[in-house]
């Protein structure tokens, strides 16, 4: 594995090289918030950040996408056009939680059978640049149980680890060695990655917020009828923060819109928190209240998902904890199901 | 990569309207292009997404069998935003069909068995596609004895009328059918669909049934035969969920762990008594 040391104040002149040459996604600040955008002259991209408000999960599954476009005809409405093709580009900055975030959505969306070409075709063309956290960001990270880990590659193609005075590049994958001429030639030497190690062990110590998200899926298997699924969602709003926000939430809903003789079907994100995903056309809906759809979004990433992936679909990023308008904090819940 | 979102195109071929109410109607559609047909082969118990662009999708099981070649059939009630726009169509309409999807009925583990199939109101489609396949030919030598009870409401509300009269006729299917109130020119069964399999009393030897319907004749049905001996692994029905992409991927046709458009729709009963009851 190539790996370079670059100087910390490179970096941004690095991101804007790769801009020059192609899309680069990268953390702007956009009024008070740090957000995932495609770079355009003038952006600044940032190189010393906590984490993006909103997980980067839209860049391969857009909050609104156009899957395909009809038109009406004398005989019918009929398939015009589909939209799969996206370019190659470069998604830079990605925390270690969200770039799992996509390992664990490939299990659900690039499956043997039933394949989703919208997500492959962007992942695929897309190469990813991790930036660990050297410095975990927030209270609520909690990476370490569900998975993860401040300073993994899992899901990167190059890691970028601030050293403190440089930053250490990685270059995991073959798609990520393309960006090497980028990165200079200063071979990182084996004090760099002794260097690194002091830094990944230190981070994980820094990580406090620990929860037993994998020792309560034997609790769950045995619980779904429990009085404790009363008391989460009493508070609850149904406003679906938890879920637009979560980098690993993927449930969607398919559109058709139309316009004079032209209409586009779009998929856009749904949630699993409003009482009209399940709702039936005859009225009739399984999950009744509020009660049924905390449950279930407990149940899909702790205990679902594992049974069918093998994996916890939560990779301890903390967003829903922060902004959750109730305060509703997902590692009491999972503490609490640990105690039942 | 075949992209499973896209509709294969159809023509509406034939429209068949099957009860008194009008809101019950076959749709027989052929595909435009002819090698869709063979990518949409299927098996009885699966079903498809109908898919009117402008309007939406709906998933409705497939009601012909495979042994029909030429063109694949559903019977659909008029309910929601699709299934109106459907109604509202004409012959010679173009729109679009997914699939096929999901499980089906399990055809080799019926094989050699006797099959009992129990059906209420216009649940009985896929059954109806199960029908036709086993008794079709070469294929009937593959089955055991083949029991079929079939109620609706009142005798309007039969579905495939011209087909149960055919079925009626041939001596190596036992048809059972039966309406809850009869009307002036009703001269066949009158009772509830429980009460009749009671009465037919299907044996459980090496036997499997079949079962669709509303809810509450589910309720009542199943006890019959369990008191007939039936196993629940023996006991085999589909379930319904509101479904969009139909592939396990948009999340919400899930019972537990099971998507009931991808690891379903069909599931035994001890299949069923594994999963939460959240359906």
């Amino acid at each position: 594995m190539e790996k370079r040391l670059i100087k910390k104040d490179a970096l941004g002149g690095i991101i804007r090289k790769i801009g020059e040459d192609g899309p680069v996604y990268a953390p702007v600040k956009v009024e008070d918030n740090v957000l995932f955008k495609l770079l355009e002259k003038g952006d600044e991209p940032l190189t010393t950040f906590a984490n993006s408000k909103n997980a980067p999960k839209n860049i391969f599954f857009p909050r609104t996408e156009v899957m395909m476009r009809y038109t009406r005809t004398p005989k019918g409405t009929e398939f015009a056009s589909l939209e799969t093709e996206s370019g190659q580009a470069v998604l830079f900055g990605v925390r270690p939680c969200d770039a799992r975030s996509y390992v664990l959505l490939d299990m659900l969306f690039d499956q043997e059978k039933y394949k989703d070409p919208f997500w492959i075709d962007k992942r695929s063309k897309t190469t990813i640049v991790s930036m660990a956290c050297s410095r975990p960001p927030y209270t609520t990270c909690f990476c370490t149980s569900v998975g993860g880990h401040p300073v993994s590659s899992e899901g990167a193609d190059v890691l970028l680890v601030d050293l403190g005075d440089q930053f250490l590049a990685e270059f995991i994958t073959e798609k990520g060695a393309k960006l090497l001429k980028y990165f200079g030639d200063v071979q990182a030497d084996d004090g760099a990655v002794k260097k690194k190690e002091e830094i990944a062990a230190q981070a994980e110590t820094l990580i406090t917020s620990r929860i037993p998200a994998k020792e309560i899926k034997p609790i769950l298997d045995v619980n779904f009828e429990h009085p404790f699924w009363n008391t989460i969602h009493q508070k609850c709003l149904a406003c679906g923060t938890c879920t637009y926000l979560c980098p690993t939430c993927h449930c969607f809903d398919i559109s058709d819109e139309m316009k004079y003789d032209d209409g586009r079907r779009l998929r856009n994100w749904d949630s699993c928190m409003y009482p009209m995903f399940t709702k039936e056309t005859s009225g009739h809906n399984p999950r009744t209240s509020q009660k049924e759809r905390w449950r279930q979004r407990a149940m899909h990433k702790f205990k679902y998902y594992v049974d069918n992936f093998n994996a916890i679909a939560c990779v301890g990023c903390g967003r829903c904890v922060m902004y959750c308008p109730v305060n509703i904090d997902i590692r009491k819940i999972v503490e609490d199901i640990s105690k039942l | 990569m075949q992209n499973p979102y896209v509709p294969y195109p159809v023509e509406v071929i034939k429209i068949v309207t099957e009860v008194d109410t009008k809101d019950i109607k076959t749709f027989r559609f052929a595909f435009l292009n002819k090698e869709d047909e063979e990518k949409f082969r299927y098996i009885p118990g699966q079903f498809g997404e109908l898919s009117i662009f402008g309007k939406g999708e709906s998933p409705i099981g497939i009601a012909s069998s495979p042994t029909q070649k030429g063109y694949v059939e559903f019977t659909v009630q008029k309910a929601g935003v699709v299934t109106s726009a459907l109604h509202e169509m004409e012959e010679g309409t173009r729109m679009g069909l997914r699939g096929p999807l999901g499980n089906s009925w399990p055809i080799e583990y019926l094989e050699g068995k006797n099959i009992v199939i129990v059906g209420g109101g216009f649940a009985f489609t896929t059954l109806r596609s199960l029908i036709n396949y086993m008794i079709h030919g070469d294929n009937r030598k593959r089955f055991g004895k083949i029991t079929v009870v079939y109620g609706a409401r009142n005798p309007g509300l039969l579905i495939y009328k011209d087909e149960l009269d055919v079925w009626a006729k041939r001596d190596d299917i036992d048809l059972n059918v039966t309406v809850d109130k009869g009307d002036a020119g009703w001269k066949g069964r009158e009772g509830f669909v429980p009460t009749v399999c009671k009465e037919v009393a299907p044996s459980s030897e090496n036997a499997v049934t079949v079962i669709c319907g509303p809810p509450i004749m589910i309720r009542f049905t199943l006890p019959v035969f369990f008191d007939l001996g039936f196993s629940k692994e023996n006991i085999i029905t589909s379930l319904e969920m509101r479904m969009k992409c139909g592939i396990g991927k948009c999340g919400r046709c899930n019972v537990g762990s099971k998507y009931v458009c991808k690891d379903g729709p069909v599931f035994s009963l001890a299949e069923l008594d594994k999963l939460t009851k959240e359906y």
